[in-house]
């Protein structure tokens, strides 16, 4: 699934100041999942933008509306008959969604709501981690099952580097060595051969895996810990 | 916001099979009055059906009327006995369990109504702590009660005119019903001609009827006791026992040569039921047990419908106590599952429409009422109507049919819109087991309460939405206050630590919007607390309406 985080209120806000009929578009599938931009969430952040705006004296107008997927037509064919009523619309889709949201409307100004931030797992109620970088040419077969582009700090593919510290990466004792783990799942699947074939390198910025907790859950997962 | 509401009662066929996990002695009455009262038991022993029936204070008397239940159950065609199984998998909801034993290394698909777990303790010997190996005369209280037990051991020891030294409670707590096994042995220790007892205890737990008498009716027949701050020394050499301590009464160094020593046994829970807990998906209490400790849980629930825990499984007992959780047990079968069919009418509904499958409701809940096929299902019959699942739904997919969002959102509004003249309007949503019960007896008391306050109702304090807070807020609340259940009180377990998490959600985009935090307030409550109610409240005006002046 698609992981997306809630953009601060503030930066929300001020994207939309100007307009005084806002839309707020939901996207009922991976970010409703990852708890960001669901039917729930539009709901709410219609609420904080209402509520912040109680002082004006013209406070905007706040719609709400959730489509399956934004990254659709077909689903985003469902609002056209409201969009029109709008000066504005704050999408809580990921990244695609959002571009294809303002595709299907390019006479309306489309903001963001959520940073996307990465594709992932469900570890537990809105607790999520990345495992792809969608670098467009797998290596799993090579690798056990286990991302090197993601997990390895270097994206290394025919690693591991030289600073593999006793199943640690050298960046960070608590952030395990990506090739590390490779080794140890293929040679209990009795495959060590694979690490000896070359995979061609890829150029990707080096990035360490991110993991998102919502902060409301934050105490849900402390206590589950 | 959902408006879809059913109101369908949905007639269900419950399977008339009980299983009950744990062949000790409360499994074997489990299983004989279950299948008395007319349905098929499926009993599942951990590792296999022989009863240490000395173990759990049996009384000797009581051991032929247990042997004579394990032959009865044996016996008996409408009892399954599925010999050394272990529970490897539970799927399915109340009335309709399905679950997978390992039995003799075959796998065992069995259907099931309801489900007993009646896990038995387990026996920890403690001679190590005394630094003692077991050995023909040093041996633990179980060996004892077994030696006491057949007549002819029993009489090997009247003949040698045998000392008996027991150690009571240097090695760990301790507890009545362990007390109780061991002064039944003292006793008949010292009702054997020739035989004496001398008992070294530390804390002597006589809180269980008819302990005190019998500690003194020992003592009475001519058993010594030495209350002693530390365990004495013992020293094993071959055969020969030597006891040394100092006598805090005499005060004087004393040595003494038993020709047996009985140490103690600790009763833990059953080591068994952490894999059944999770298999289960109920909730493991202290200690290990499968109670959390909440008044709601008495006498044998778990947090699920249609799985019931039963004596030692749920708490170290004595026989009797656990044979009247058989009974307990037996009525709580016969309301759920009854003649088979069963018509409920459902108290939470899913949207199909709407439900994306994003397992949230699933795992949240804290009754294990939800499963699905391409999208969410609630059980009927497993169902508590709590709302937690309502509340987390990112899809606002999930419907309580008494307390739908829509007729929430009416009574938000209309709550936020009532005007006293001059004083803060305060939206209190209040769970109807505790808060609301209190806030309206503040009422009836005459307790001087905020002539803006109106309260709302919920079925529980996880049925709070953030939503709701903030909703109420932007229709025009000056204060909001979320009442629930003290911590461990709550029905549904965790409705109240939910409410909580929400809360300081809630804190979190307050502060982005710029309101005070003290405009919203979370607070636990029992039902008789009416003075507690309207002190929350009273302070929550006072607080908020020097803001407004
Ligand atoms: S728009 Fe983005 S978040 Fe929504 S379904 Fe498509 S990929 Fe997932
Ligand atoms: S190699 Fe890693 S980043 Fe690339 S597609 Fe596979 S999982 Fe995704
Ligand atoms: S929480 Fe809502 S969307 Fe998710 S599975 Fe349950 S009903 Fe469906
Ligand atoms: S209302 Fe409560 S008990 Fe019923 S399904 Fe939802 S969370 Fe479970």
């Amino acid at each position: 699934m698609i992981v997306a985080e809630r953009k601060p209120f503030d930066e929300i806000k001020e994207s939309i100041q100007d307009y005084k009929k806002v839309l707020v578009v939901g996207c009922g599938t991976c970010v409703a999942v990852c708890l960001t931009g669901g039917e729930k969430e539009v709901g709410v952040l219609s609420a904080e933008l209402k509520l912040s705006q109680k002082a004006e004296s013209a406070p905007a107008v706040f719609g709400e509306a959730t489509v399956q997927r934004q990254c659709d037509f077909e689903f985003l064919d469902e609002i056209k008959d409201i969009v029109g009523e709008y000066d504005a619309l704050l999408s809580m889709a990921c990244g695609a969604g959002i571009q294809f949201l303002a595709e299907r409307y390019p006479e309306i100004p489309v903001f963001p709501a959520v940073d996307t931030t990465f594709i992932g797992v469900n570890k537990d109620v809105g607790w999520y981690e990345e495992r792809c970088r969608a670098c467009g040419s797998c290596a799993l077969a090579m690798t056990g099952g286990i991302c090197p582009v993601t997990m390895c700090a270097k994206s290394l593919f025919n690693g591991p580097c030289g600073g593999t510290n006793q199943g640690s990466c050298e960046i960070n004792k608590d952030q395990p060595c990506a090739w590390y783990m490779i080794h140890e799942r293929l040679s209990k699947q009795g495959r060590l051969d694979n690490i000896m074939k070359i995979c061609p390198p890829n150029d990707w910025r080096n990035q360490t895996p991110q993991t998102l907790i919502q902060p409301g859950y934050e105490e849900r997962i402390e206590s589950s810990k | 916001m959902n408006t879809k509401q059913q109101n369908d009662v949905e007639t269900i066929d419950m399977a008339t099979d009980i299983a009950v996990i744990g062949g000790g002695y409360v499994g074997l009455k489990a299983a004989s009055q279950i299948s008395e009262n007319g349905y098929n038991v499926i009993l599942a022993p951990h590792n296999d059906t022989d009863v240490n029936f000395s173990r759990l204070n049996v009384p000797s008397t009581e051991i032929d009327r247990l042997k004579a239940l394990e032959k009865e159950v044996a016996d008996n065609t409408n009892v399954e006995i599925l010999p050394a199984s272990t529970l490897v998998e539970a799927t399915g909801v109340p009335g309709n369990f399905t679950l997978k034993f390992l039995s003799a290394d075959t796998v065992v698909e069995k259907k099931a109504g309801a489900v007993v777990v009646a896990s038995d303790t387990a026996v920890n010997p403690l001679n190590h702590i005394y630094g003692l190996n077991p050995a023909a005369n040093v041996v633990s209280l179980s060996e004892l009660e077994n030696l006491l037990a057949s007549e002819e051991t029993k009489k090997e020891i009247q003949t040698g005119e045998k000392t008996v030294a027991f150690l009571v409670g240097f090695a760990h707590e301790g507890s009545p019903v362990l007390m109780k096994r061991i002064l039944n042995s003292v006793s008949e220790i010292v009702g054997l001609d020739g035989c004496s007892a001398y008992v070294y205890v530390n804390n002597i737990k006589v809180a269980d009827d008819g302990l005190e008498r019998l500690y003194k009716q020992c003592r009475d027949n001519g058993a010594i006791y030495f209350k002693l701050e530390k365990a004495p020394t013992v020293k094993q050499e071959n055969e020969s026992l030597t006891v040394s301590f100092h006598d805090p009464v005499i005060r004087k160094d004393i040595e003494l040569n038993p020709d047996i020593i009985v140490y103690e046994e600790s009763l833990t829970a059953d080591e068994a039921n952490l894999c059944l807990a999770e298999t289960l998906r109920i909730d493991l209490g202290p200690m290990g047990f499968l109670q959390k400790e909440n008044v709601h849980r008495l006498p044998v629930s778990s947090n699920r419908e249609g799985i019931f825990v039963v004596g030692s499984a749920r708490d170290v007992q004595s026989l009797s106590k656990s044979f009247a959780d058989v009974d307990n047990m037996v009525l709580r079968v016969k309301q759920l599952i009854g003649d088979g069919t069963k018509s409920i009418p459902a108290k939470a509904v899913v949207d199909r429409e709407k439900c994306t499958i994003c397992l949230t409701c699933y795992r949240c809940c804290p009754h294990g009422a939800i499963s699905w096929d391409d999208k969410a299902i609630i059980s009927s019959v497993a169902c508590q109507g709590c709302g937690i699942c309502a509340s987390e739904c990112p899809m606002d997919a999930i419907q309580l049919v008494d307390f739908t969002d829509d007729e929430m959102a009416d009574r938000i509004k209309e709550a936020a819109a009532v005007t006293a003249a001059n004083t803060p309007k305060i939206v209190a949503f209040c769970c109807q087991n505790s808060a609301y019960e209190a806030g309206l007896a503040a009422k009836a008391f005459n307790y001087e309460l905020p002539a803006g306050l109106q309260l709302i109702k919920v079925p529980c304090a996880g049925k709070i939405d953030i939503h709701y807070i903030l909703d109420a807020l932007v229709e025009g609340a000056d204060g909001v206050l979320v009442l629930a259940c003290h911590h461990g009180n709550c029905k549904s377990e965790s409705g109240n630590t939910y409410a909580q998490w929400r809360i300081n959600d809630a804190y979190r985009k307050l502060a982005q919007v710029g309101i005070e935090k003290d405009r919203l307030e979370f607070a636990t409550l029992a039902s008789n607390m009416a003075s507690g109610f309207a002190r929350i409240v009273i302070d929550m005006e006072k607080r908020i309406g020097q803001k407004k002046d």
